[in-house]
Parts: structure tokens; sequence; C-alpha cells
């Protein structure tokens, strides 16, 4: 059982924080950490500045509460765009994209929707009461 | 060097010395992606953004104009630095200003002083229900605050110090919080072209969160500054980074934009 909330902003840094604010709403239900939520919201700022957007002026994120974790998914970019990204960003930057999603969530893949590719990633809460470890 | 840059030197003297209009036009061209992205910062609105380019392109060819082939310092270092002054310029003339109200400035200092103490007791990063009890507000309040906090971030990445421009436009400067850094230096070469344009301790910063995976309350324990601080310069450097490599060309898709 999962509860989601879904955005469609204007793809600009300005509408950033509306999604951040969303985010941090849904985290707090979790009892996410700051620690937690900052890395989330870092991941978050990184796909979003990607400049490989196919839904036009617009950007969707969805935000979903499963068990234990928050989802995230953000799209739709140009298909292979994220692929592309993903390899060249390393190399030019030092801390690619790629090098950030890996430490900042707990897992992420690309899923291809509606000719899109579209960024699902997840976090989850550690030290939450169930799967002990 | 990369091969942007020895390309970018190659048209500015083109430029410069012949007046090859062609290659000052192939030369905005190149950095467009670098103004957007620097709009992109500054338009709180959607419909901003277009304006926001417009004048960001006029620094970018102000810079291009008056940039000094034999100086060595890199076209996008020069060019960063006009294009959010000409935004500024802007901001100002139309009498705007980046405001934020007085409650959430002090909520969110009130905060970073309680997450320290909260890590500290708590041996742990606290929960925003954690922070909104200690600082006796709503969780809404304190997201608020917090984000209020991650604009001025944003926000204050912006022109070298000392800089004549809008400096109104930057609360978090004018609160002390951040100092700016513009300095290309030698051992910078080796490095991973975007990781030179951070200054020591954004590179030590990242390297800590990104490569030796500590978190940022570890960091903030480790370096001696707040977490919130941490974030900011985390956040700071990434788009650093993301500027720098915002101009290389996509050589990978092979098929460069060519006019006409």
């Amino acid at each position: 059982m999962s509860d989601a909330v879904t955005l469609t902003i204007p793809h600009a840094r300005s509408y950033y924080g509306v999604v951040h604010l969303v985010v941090g709403g849904l985290a707090a239900r979790l009892d996410l950490s700051y620690d937690a939520l900052d890395d989330v919201q870092v991941a978050l700022d990184a796909l979003l500045e990607t400049d490989a957007y196919a839904g036009g002026p617009d950007v969707t994120v969805e935000i979903g509460l499963a068990d234990g974790g928050l989802d995230l998914t953000v799209g739709p970019l140009e298909p292979g765009a994220l692929a592309r990204g993903l390899g060249r960003d390393s190399e030019e930057s030092g801390v690619g994209l790629a090098r950030l999603l890996e430490t900042l969530t707990t897992g992420f893949e690309v899923e291809r929707r509606d000719g899109g590719d579209w960024v699902r990633m997840r976090k989850s809460v550690p030290g939450v009461s169930g799967s002990g470890g | 060097m990369r091969a942007t840059d020895k390309n970018d030197k190659e048209l500015l003297r083109r430029y410069h010395q012949r007046g090859d209009l062609e290659a000052r036009e192939r030369l905005i061209e190149q950095y467009l992606p670098l103004v957007r992205s620097l709009a992109r910062r500054y338009s709180y609105r959607g419909e901003l953004l277009e304006d926001l380019v417009q004048v960001g392109c006029i620094g970018l060819i102000k810079a291009i104009d008056r940039f000094d082939v034999e100086r060595g310092v890199e076209l996008t270092t020069y060019a960063t630095p006009n294009i959010i002054g000409e935004i500024k310029r802007y901001f100002r003339d139309k009498g705007w200003s980046v405001r934020v109200p007085r409650g959430l400035q002090e909520l969110n200092v009130r905060l970073s002083r309680l997450m320290e103490e909260l890590t500290v007791q708590l041996e742990r990063s606290p929960t925003i229900a954690e922070l909104a009890k200690a600082a006796g507000v709503e969780e809404e309040d304190v997201l608020e605050a917090l984000e209020t906090g991650q604009a001025y971030a944003t926000l204050s990445l912006s022109a070298p110090s000392g800089g004549e421009e809008g400096d109104d436009l930057d609360p978090l400067e004018s609160l002390g919080q951040l100092e700016h850094e513009y300095e290309v230096s030698e051992d910078r070469a080796v490095l991973a072209p975007g990781l030179k344009v951070l200054d020591d301790r954004e590179r030590r910063i990242l390297h800590l969160r990104f490569f030796d995976g500590l978190t940022q309350s570890q960091i903030a324990q480790q370096v001696g500054i707040s977490q919130m601080h941490v974030s900011r310069l985390i956040r700071r450097a990434l788009e650093k980074i993301r500027d720098e490599i915002a101009v290389e060309p996509e050589e990978a898709t092979g098929n460069g934009v060519s006019p006409g």
C-alpha cells in the first residue's frame, strides 16, 4: 500500500522549492532524519538540473510513501539522454550524476514509460522497526 | 588544457585579432547553456526565465568582448560573474529584490543551532518533528525555514567578492555565513574539469560525502561547521560543477549544432 503525491511544475528553479516542501512534508510522516531528507533534496535537484526533459516546459515529480521509505520518480526525459548524462558526467565533473544518486539514495533505476525515460529513486528509512538489522 | 578551452581561445583570437564576427557568434552559441543555467537559478517565476536569458546574454557578450586572451583564465570563469552581474542589475533596475520574510530567516538561524544541539544529544541527525518540537513551531514552519536557507545557498553562488553589483541580493552573504572565493590555481588543472572550479574546502567536503561516504552530520563534526553549512556547501559545489560542465559541447551525440 502506498500514498502518493504527483506534482507537475514548470522546469524552473524557482519551483524546485515547491517540490522540496512537498517532499519534506511526506518525509516528516516517515520520520526521516534531516540528513536523509537533505540527501533526497540534493539528489532531486541534480535530476531536475538535467537539461534533457522531453515534456516541454514542465517536469513531473511523483513522490510516494511506500513502507519504510520514500519513492521519487522524475521525468519524462528524452530517451537515452540520462544514460548519456550518467556516463559523461562522471568523467567531466568528478562527482557525476551516477555517483550522486548512488551515494544519496538507497537505489535508483531508469524506466521507460510513454516514450520517455523516468528516473525512480528510493530512500529507505534506516533503523525503522521491522526488518531489523 | 581541455578541448573546449583550446577551442574557445582559438575563437576568441579570431574575433579579437581579426574581427571575425562568426567566431563571436559561435562563442555566444556555445555559452548559451551556461546563460540558461544561471538564468534558471534566478527565475522565481516561469515567465521570467526568457527575460533573464536575454539579459544574461548581454553579460555574456560583454564578457566575450572584453576578454583578455593572454590572461590565462578560462572564459567560463570570466563570463559567469559577468552574466550574473547583468541579471542582478536587471533585478535592481526593476526595483525587485530577493527578500525573505524576517521570521523565516530567524527561524532558519535558530534551527541551525537546534540541529547541532539535537545531533549531539540524540547522537544522530534529528527528524523534522523533533526540530519542530524543539523550536516550538509546526513542522511546516520548519520545512519552510529550511527551504529558505537553501534558496539563499543557490542565490549566493554568484559574483566575485567585492563585486559592485547588487550585493543586496545576497542575504546570506550579508549574514556573514558564506564567503566566496574565485580563484584559479595551477594545481586544479590535474583534477577532473568540474572539480577544479571548487575551492579546497568544497572539494574536501564533496570527497568526504561522495567518496568516503560520511553523512552530513558526520562531516559537520569533522570539519567543525554546522550541518546546515555543510548542506549549503555541498549544493554550492555541485552547482559550480554543473555550471562548469554545462558549456561542454555534446561530442558524445555526434550531432553538433552548426549554424545555417
